[in-house]
């Protein structure tokens, strides 16, 4: 739904992770963060936001 | 006049008359061209002022909610699923509702006519063939109420109700080369900064009036996320970040929900089409979960449901 | 901007990610530092508006973990 609308998917990540998994946890976390990383900061739906000159 | 209007108020005077319901929920006709008001007929003298035309567009199962005793209300194709999403959510019981099932060949949308016509509208005068009159301003104009529906009506095959007690008519036909999604169709096969730029002309115009969602069946929580100011999850301004989240929430909780019906469109005084938002997750549903709202009360809703073999692409 | 990292609101069930997460600290492994974690009782607490609301506030990415 929100890609649909135009928010990029990779905003918006789900995973399972079970509490003995701790290794999984910090691979999802890099893939994560990497993944936003890549698309940049987030303009849309933010309330208040300073744009950049 | 309408070909349903005699058998509408011959069924509604005799259930009145019989006391088999305390109430008639119907349409009447409105103060103002193309639009036709709901209301309640309790008495079998009043059954006179009850009509039918095709500007019938409001979803009478939005009056059912939570409703005492026993009434009997007029449903087309849409409004009947709404009416059976009621009944799976323990919202109205079978047994206390009479549904007269009304086969719809599809609602006008006013502003159509209103573009196409130009003037003033006075008078706007159906015909039995599909032809449309329209009168005001001393001029008259004919055109073919294929012309004029409502986009929702163009690409709805569920024209007849699902389940009722009396039907009004005959089941109308439906045509078999509708191509249902097509508007969705097209706004997914966009790059998604267009769709972004889409969607926020689409919404620019809103003033948060929550009609949209005061019209629609599915909208009936005691306190709507909007109107929560503990913890409040959207700001009450017309940002654009807060009517996006409004639009977004309002079309989510209709996500398996939805039939569909256009009275949110109908009901909105700028015009906006936020079946936009909604079309896509009925399209969603069909896809992942073969489901569709509103034709069985025996089976649970789409998002109220796990199966192992639910589809899990987006989970890591 | 180069020095821009992104800022992730992670949702993470109590019983589920949180322990995988606890258990990484304990650890002592190393992750990025850019997740904020938020606990939840359990990742059927989720909500739509949970997500939009991070959003809202300035959040770059929304995590949800089971």
């Amino acid at each position: 739904m929100l890609t649909h609308i135009g928010i990029e998917p990779e905003r918006l990540q789900f995973s399972w992770i079970s509490s003995a998994e701790s290794t999984k946890f910090i691979d999802v976390v890099t893939e994560v963060v990497e993944a936003v990383r890549k698309v940049g900061p987030n303009t849309r739906l933010v309330k208040n936001m300073v744009r950049e000159p | 006049m309408h070909t349903y209007i005699d058998k509408i108020r011959e069924i509604a005077s005799r259930l009145l008359k019989e006391e088999a319901v305390e109430m008639v929920i119907g349409y009447q006709e409105g103060t103002l061209p193309m639009i036709s008001p709901p209301m309640s007929v309790r008495s079998a003298e009043d059954v006179e002022k009850l009509t039918w035309s095709s500007h019938c567009c409001i979803n009478l199962a939005n009056y059912l909610t939570d409703i005492k005793g026993k009434v009997a209300v007029f449903a087309k194709g849409c409004d009947c699923r709404s009416i059976v999403n009621h009944i799976a959510e323990g919202k109205v019981k079978r047994e206390d509702v009479v549904i007269i099932g009304v086969p719809c060949n599809g609602m006008m949308e006013r502003r159509t006519i209103s573009n196409i016509f130009g003037d003033e509208i006075e008078e706007v005068v159906e015909e039995a063939d599909g032809t449309v009159i329209v009168r005001g301003k001393g001029r008259e104009e004919k055109y073919q109420k294929s012309d004029l529906l409502r986009q929702c009506c163009r690409v709805c095959v569920h024209k007849n109700p699902v389940l009722y007690d009396e039907l009004v008519a005959d089941p109308v036909a439906i045509p078999e080369d509708i191509q249902r999604y097509k508007e969705v169709e097209k706004i997914e096969a966009r790059e998604i900064d267009k769709r972004w730029k889409f969607f926020e002309n689409l919404i620019s115009t809103c003033i948060r009036c929550y009609a949209c969602r005061d019209a629609c069946p599915t909208c009936y929580c005691p306190t709507c996320f909007v109107d929560e100011a503990q913890p409040q999850w959207v700001g009450k301004g017309d940002d654009e970040p807060d009517v996006m989240t409004f639009h977004i929430l309002r079309a989510f909780h209709t996500a398996g929900r939805c039939t569909d019906c256009g009275a949110c469109v109908s009901a909105c005084p700028m015009g906006i089409n936020m079946r936009a938002f909604t079309k896509k997750l009925e399209k969603d549903c069909l896809d992942l979960w073969d489901w569709e709202a509103g034709l069985t009360s025996d089976m649970r809703p789409a998002l109220e449901t796990f199966t192992p073999s639910d589809p899990e692409d987006n989970f890591k | 901007m180069s020095d821009w990292e992104p800022k992730i609101v992670a949702f993470l069930c109590n019983s589920c990610s949180y322990g995988a997460a606890d258990l990484a600290g304990v650890g002592r492994m190393q992750y990025p530092a850019n997740i904020r974690i938020i606990r939840i009782p359990c990742a059927g607490r989720m909500s739509p508006k949970f997500v939009l609301s991070a959003l809202r506030e300035g959040a770059d990415g929304v995590w949800v973990s089971g």
